[in-house]
């Protein structure tokens, strides 16, 4: 009789644990109210390349006559980052997003056929997304591992132009929150890591672009 | 007042004269202090040939190939213009006469000129109320489709003509080196490049610098509010640098339109242009000669080619904030 009650306690010891809330009253708990601020990075990416062709006369050779090259790139760019999020459940938040940064766009001017001084043209773009995510957390107490996946739209405004790039940004990625105290709420640290998918972008040809993304800032929850 | 103006403006080999070429890749006349450009405001444009057959070509054929070539300027979108073929006459291309002729003439003194275009315009209004064009029977010519060895090909000629005759100035997009006294072309990106193409067919379909340019003068609304301009000055040394060649780049769509610093300031307009960043060039006029394009006597030619160093881009419907081209001697 004694070995039957043994087994039991042991049998149900696992399903009592997962009973628990995953970091009871310390944490985070739906309803709450999340405010971050970061300080992001945005990667660079390859912007395409064209060449400046010019009709050749056919009886002075064949193919285009090339007036000159361009290599362009965006190079990274330092930016901002604010989130708004909200507890659904103690695991489950949704967040609104905004994020603003100032890539480079640089084109490599090289192969001058009159020989042009001069081998670099860039211009500043503001880009901005506004958007939100779906964070999952893991963890408990005062450091708290998650995921996280959204989308938002993409601006990116070129500089003394109000000609701007607009397209729709899908992300993906994770981070950590590390709090100051261990109650699990008040402030922290934040730090993301994602990969950032956009329709549209600056650059040189049209097309669907994927870049990394990196935020590290400050955190607090009501 | 009417005056006659005459403009040798031509696919050619060689230098010859021009006149009153105004603002970028547009004729025009002053009047005042103000540039006119000149168009025709009457539509549609009524024209006949000149009834003479060369060898190679007849006047049918001829007549044949300048109607196509009058349907593809009208066929740019976003342009309003249309032609009629009125007929074949025994009239010569020749002004004075009210009507616009186009034509075979014998102008063995003119040995490097391929044709030519002439106006009478009203120089009030800047209207073309004449123009006739001639092309040197004294050239081998062909109206092949796919053109011919040794002969110039007449739908090509005839488009740059035709170019000049609805109000075209030259355009300098085009590369060429000096041989044996004269000047060869390398390559252009221009049908309204001023000299030609020793054989071919390759101009017979406008380019962007020549649709930009027609549109500029012909284009409807549609046009102004698609397109966008790039303005500026050229200088050197702090002086603004006359007829000085600007070419902007478009490496989204591999497009290339230029204009020209037609001001003592150096002050340039390249119009026409899609939204979206470009690479802007300025050269020297030296790939032809400069009374190809403009008056001489203050032209300066002795800067190096350079780029400006920052992407300009192009507003829709709008211009760029003005840039400053900084040139060096050469």
């Amino acid at each position: 009789m004694k070995a039957a009650i043994a087994l039991l306690v042991l049998l149900a010891m696992p399903a009592l644990a997962s009973a628990q809330p995953y970091i009871g009253s310390n944490g985070p708990q739906k309803g709450n109210v999340e405010f971050s601020g970061a300080a992001a990075w945005t990667g660079g990416y390859d912007a395409g390349d064209a060449a400046a062709l010019e009709t050749r006369n056919t009886t002075t050779g064949s193919g285009p006559l090339t007036l000159f090259n361009v290599s362009g790139d965006v190079r990274s760019a330092p930016g901002v980052e604010a989130r708004i999020g909200f507890f659904l459940t103690p695991r489950l938040s949704a967040e609104a997003l905004f994020q603003y940064t100032r890539p480079v766009l640089h084109a490599n001017l090289s192969d001058d056929f009159e020989g042009a001084t001069g081998s670099d043209a860039d211009e500043t773009v503001s880009s901005f997304l506004f958007g939100g995510s779906m964070l999952y957390h893991f963890g408990s107490g005062r450091f708290m591992p998650f995921v996280l996946g959204g989308a938002a739209a993409l601006r990116q405004v070129h500089e003394d132009s109000s000609e701007m790039v607009s397209g729709l940004e899908i992300h993906g990625g994770g981070g950590v929150k590390w709090w100051f105290n261990s109650s699990g709420r008040g402030f922290g640290l934040r730090a993301d890591a994602l990969l950032s998918s956009r329709s549209e972008s600056v650059g040189f040809e049209e097309k669907r672009r994927v870049v990394p993304t990196v935020a590290g800032g400050v955190t607090y929850v009501f | 007042m009417i005056r006659l103006r005459s403009l040798v403006v031509a696919a050619m080999v060689a230098a010859f004269c021009v006149t009153d070429v105004g603002a970028y890749l547009k004729l025009g006349t002053n009047l005042g202090t103000r540039l006119v450009t000149l168009k025709f405001n009457s539509f549609p444009i009524r024209y006949f040939v000149t009834n003479r057959d060369v060898p190679g070509v007849t006047a049918q054929q001829a007549q044949q190939a300048i109607d196509r070539a009058f349907a593809t300027w009208a066929g740019v979108p976003n342009v309003s213009l249309s032609s009629q073929f009125a007929g074949f006459t025994a009239a010569t291309p020749s002004t004075g006469d009210g009507i616009n002729v186009l034509g075979f003439l014998n102008r063995a003194d003119l040995d490097r000129v391929l044709g030519s275009t002439s106006f009478t315009v009203d120089t009030t209004t800047g209207e073309i109320l004449e123009s006739d064009i001639f092309f040197n029977s004294t050239f081998a010519w062909s109206v092949a489709s796919g053109g011919e060895p040794g002969r110039q090909d007449f739908e090509s000629i005839a488009l740059h003509e035709i170019g000049h005759l609805l109000g075209l100035g030259h355009s300098m997009i085009g590369e060429t080196e000096l041989i044996g006294g004269g000047r060869r072309v390398l390559s252009a990106e221009a049908v309204m490049f001023p000299i030609a193409f020793a054989a071919g067919t390759l101009n017979r379909a406008p380019r962007a610098d020549d649709i930009a340019g027609i549109s500029d003068i012909y284009g409807n609304d549609t046009f102004r509010r698609a397109t966008g301009s790039i303005t500026g000055r050229v200088t050197k040394n702090g002086t603004g640098v006359l007829g000085a060649h600007i070419i902007a780049f478009n490496p989204a769509t591999g497009k290339l339109i230029a204009g020209f610093s037609l001001s003592n300031d150096g002050t340039f307009v390249v119009a026409g242009l899609e939204p979206g960043p470009h690479v802007v060039r300025v050269e020297p006029l030296d790939d032809g000669d400069i009374n190809s394009f403009l008056d001489p006597a203050n032209v300066d030619i002795n800067f190096k080619p350079a780029f400006y160093n920052k992407l300009v881009t192009v507003p829709r419907g709008s211009t760029a904030a003005s840039i400053e081209l900084k040139v060096v001697p050469k």
